[in-house]
């Protein structure tokens, strides 16, 4: 039999980002992967340790600019350990309600292109719609579409503006109409569930030593959270249930996400009621002390995580970031093997790849 | 400067919390298992949080010990490995995660500035592959016994370390 | 013959714009966003395609790495004449945020002819049509036709 490597990418429509996946196929059917990434890297470690901390917060934004405000939350949260600041109630709440937004708006930029490209132009039209509804709410908060350079080191920047309870009220009832009208497009399209179900199964065990997080980890049966079970910020005082599913193939990936919009529309209406009064940021020391920081976040892609070392001045001694989707990626090769070239499509992109994370 | 070159084990940041050996908390249950396992190998070890703790551990026994907490205590998921260059030495900081326990251990390692080279984790937890891949091209630390050790964000060809403090970019 | 076609080719190539299928950070996003009901470039007859062979437009929207230098030169080379290209925020411009890190090329016009710049950062989906509509309006005063390229 005739084996070949085969290059999909860099410059491919079906990859979301710049990344390369050698292929070895025998026939139709996929033997071995490779991926090969490092095409967007733009040495965001070494950058940090020219600038001040203030100053990295809009570059932790580009980081994965499909959910920035997840990234740029997380940088906070280290900067905040590693100096010790406690931030107001009033921000944690804000905070906390724009990151469940940030979340809604990229699992829908998720839905758009994995519909694109399973050939659902539909699901691509309505995802992109509905996603402005929650990126102008984002845009009246932080006045910018993608990337907000919102939190700072002990708050946000500037407090909610006019009628916002309200108009997240009324985003989050026309959400949950719409995921329902969803469900009903998705689970009715026959291509679409063969294109799904079975496809791409990650057992339980391989999820969690190759170090999977996030919906690909729920998705294989592991019912673990970062929000729930080592919580940060407010959410210990918020009622939701993480979404898990036991099967580990596509369908179930994407089950596990329309899920988790769901309970991030509860999540929202729950942080914008219960909002306190006061003040909406402190003013954090210029200089950081000599020690570690440490922040972890449950990032829409898995598990994000950043250390800090300070030394004294204003500027990071070190800053290393994990990415989720680094890691994620390179178990695609286990998932891969035994499937027809035709199902690279479905596997990767139920995988939510976003290169800027990766290469850093 | 002199700061950094000073930093030990005792003196670093996060909250400061006396840990009595006889609590029955699941972070004191940590640091007594691996206590009792590698007694001359832990250094030190320091409570940071609700389920983080940190430990030091020499580099001799890293892998022996990353195999016990995965087997018989349950971390099951690497998190992170990162390479921190200070003035003597690098330091390697492995962040594990325990799923069952709701823990997160930070395990701190130091090798010497000449000889930064460590065993590989990639057969423990199967994460730790491009995790060290990505120490090795961005801060040039060797690890061995690693399945393929190149290259992964920098082009073939470069040839520098760049996240060295000696590399001006 | 060309003097009677060229300006009937020149109104079919400002018309029928396409872009080639190719992301590469976050401006991508806006340019995903613009070929979206809110902002829908296709009414302008933008149509993104997946080869370079098929292509008159390549949308550059994110800072160049050293390792991507050689594969964009190669797919600008790959689109057949009549091309142009579209320069899309600060990134592409000059480096962006990131024009000092040692692994960014500042700027794309370093090693490809740009014909537009569109600022921002990331540039807006409005700024992005603005951009083709500039473009339109260069085809056209070139006075180039399709045919013979003169």
């Amino acid at each position: 039999m005739a084996e070949m490597w085969i290059n999909m990418g860099p410059q491919h429509p079906m990859t979301h980002g710049l990344w390369n996946l050698r292929i070895k196929v025998d026939g139709e059917t996929i033997v071995d992967a490779e991926p090969e990434v490092g095409y967007l890297h733009r040495g965001i470690e070494k950058l940090c340790e020219d600038r001040t901390y203030t100053q990295i917060i809009p570059i932790t934004d580009r980081l994965c600019y499909g959910s920035s405000l997840t990234w740029s939350h997380l940088y906070c949260l280290a900067v905040e350990d590693l100096m010790g600041v406690e931030v107001p109630p009033r921000a944690e709440y804000i905070r906390v309600a724009a990151i469940e937004m940030q979340r809604i708006a990229s699992h829908q930029m998720w839905l758009a292109a994995y519909a694109a490209d399973l050939g659902l132009m539909l699901g691509f039209i309505y995802s992109m719609r509905d996603r402005e509804i929650f990126i102008d709410l984002l845009q009246a908060l932080s006045g910018s579409r993608i990337t907000y350079n919102f939190p700072r080191i002990g708050g946000v920047a500037h407090d909610v503006p006019p009628n916002f309870e309200r108009d997240s009220l009324r985003a989050c009832a026309f959400m949950e109409k719409k995921l329902d009208e969803y469900e009903d497009i998705y689970d009715g399209s026959k291509v679409f569930m063969l294109r799904n179900e079975g496809v791409g199964v990650l057992k339980k065990s391989d999820a969690m030593n190759l170090g999977v997080t996030g919906p690909p980890l729920r998705a294989s049966g592991v019912k673990y959270d970062l929000r729930k079970d080592m919580p940060y910020s407010v959410y210990p005082e918020m009622e939701f249930e993480p979404a898990t599913h036991g099967d580990g193939d596509c369908y179930a990936r994407f089950r596990v996400r329309m899920d988790e919009m769901r309970e991030s529309c509860k999540i929202i209406r729950q942080a914008v009621t219960k909002m306190p009064k006061g003040k909406t940021r402190i003013v954090a020391p210029r200089n950081a002390p000599v020690g570690t920081g440490l922040g972890r976040v449950e990032d829409p892609r898995g598990e994000g995580v950043m250390y800090v070392v300070g030394d004294g001045t204003d500027k990071p001694y070190r800053l290393k970031i994990r990415s989720p989707i680094f890691v994620t990626v390179s178990a695609a090769p286990k998932i891969l093997v035994g499937y027809k070239v035709a199902d690279v499509v479905a596997i990767m992109g139920g995988l939510d790849m976003c290169i800027g994370e990766t290469d850093r | 400067m002199d700061e950094r070159g000073k930093m030990s084990g005792k003196e670093l940041g996060g909250q400061e919390k006396t840990s009595s050996l006889t609590d029955e908390n699941p972070e004191e249950s940590i640091i007594k298992a691996l206590l009792d396992a590698f007694p001359t190998a832990v250094t030190d070890f320091k409570k940071l949080g609700k389920g983080v703790v940190r430990a030091r551990i020499e580099r001799r026994d890293l892998f022996k010990a990353c195999m016990f907490m995965r087997d018989s205590q349950g971390f099951e998921h690497l998190s992170m490995i990162s390479a921190v260059e200070y003035d003597s030495r690098f330091e390697l900081v492995y962040h594990i995660t325990s799923y069952q326990h709701k823990l997160f251990l930070e395990l701190i390692t130091t090798t010497p500035k000449e000889d930064p080279s460590v065993d590989s984790v990639s057969s423990v937890w199967g994460g730790a592959d491009w995790q060290e891949r990505e120490s090795f091209d961005l801060m040039g630390i060797k690890f061995n016994n690693h399945p393929k050790l190149e290259r992964i964000l920098l082009p073939k060809d470069f040839t520098y370390h760049p996240l060295r403090k000696d590399f001006k970019g | 013959m060309d003097l009677i076609t060229k300006d009937f080719f020149n109104w079919a190539t400002r018309n029928s714009i396409y872009p080639l299928h190719f992301g590469i950070m976050c401006c991508a996003l806006e340019m995903a966003v613009a070929s979206a009901p809110r902002f829908d470039a296709q009414r302008f007859g933008v149509i993104y395609r997946s080869t370079p062979r098929q292509c008159d437009v390549l949308l550059v929207n994110g800072p160049v790495s050293k390792k991507l230098k050689p594969a964009l030169r190669r797919l600008y080379d790959q689109m057949p004449e009549p091309k142009w290209v579209i320069a899309m925020g600060e990134c592409a411009i000059s480096g962006g945020p990131f024009y000092s890190s040692y692994s960014v090329v500042p700027g794309v016009d370093q090693f490809i002819p740009v014909d537009i710049y569109i600022p921002g950062c990331p540039a807006r989906p409005e700024a992005l049509i603005d951009g083709f509509l500039k473009l339109q309006k260069m085809i056209k005063a070139s006075k180039k036709g399709l045919l013979t390229g003169k």
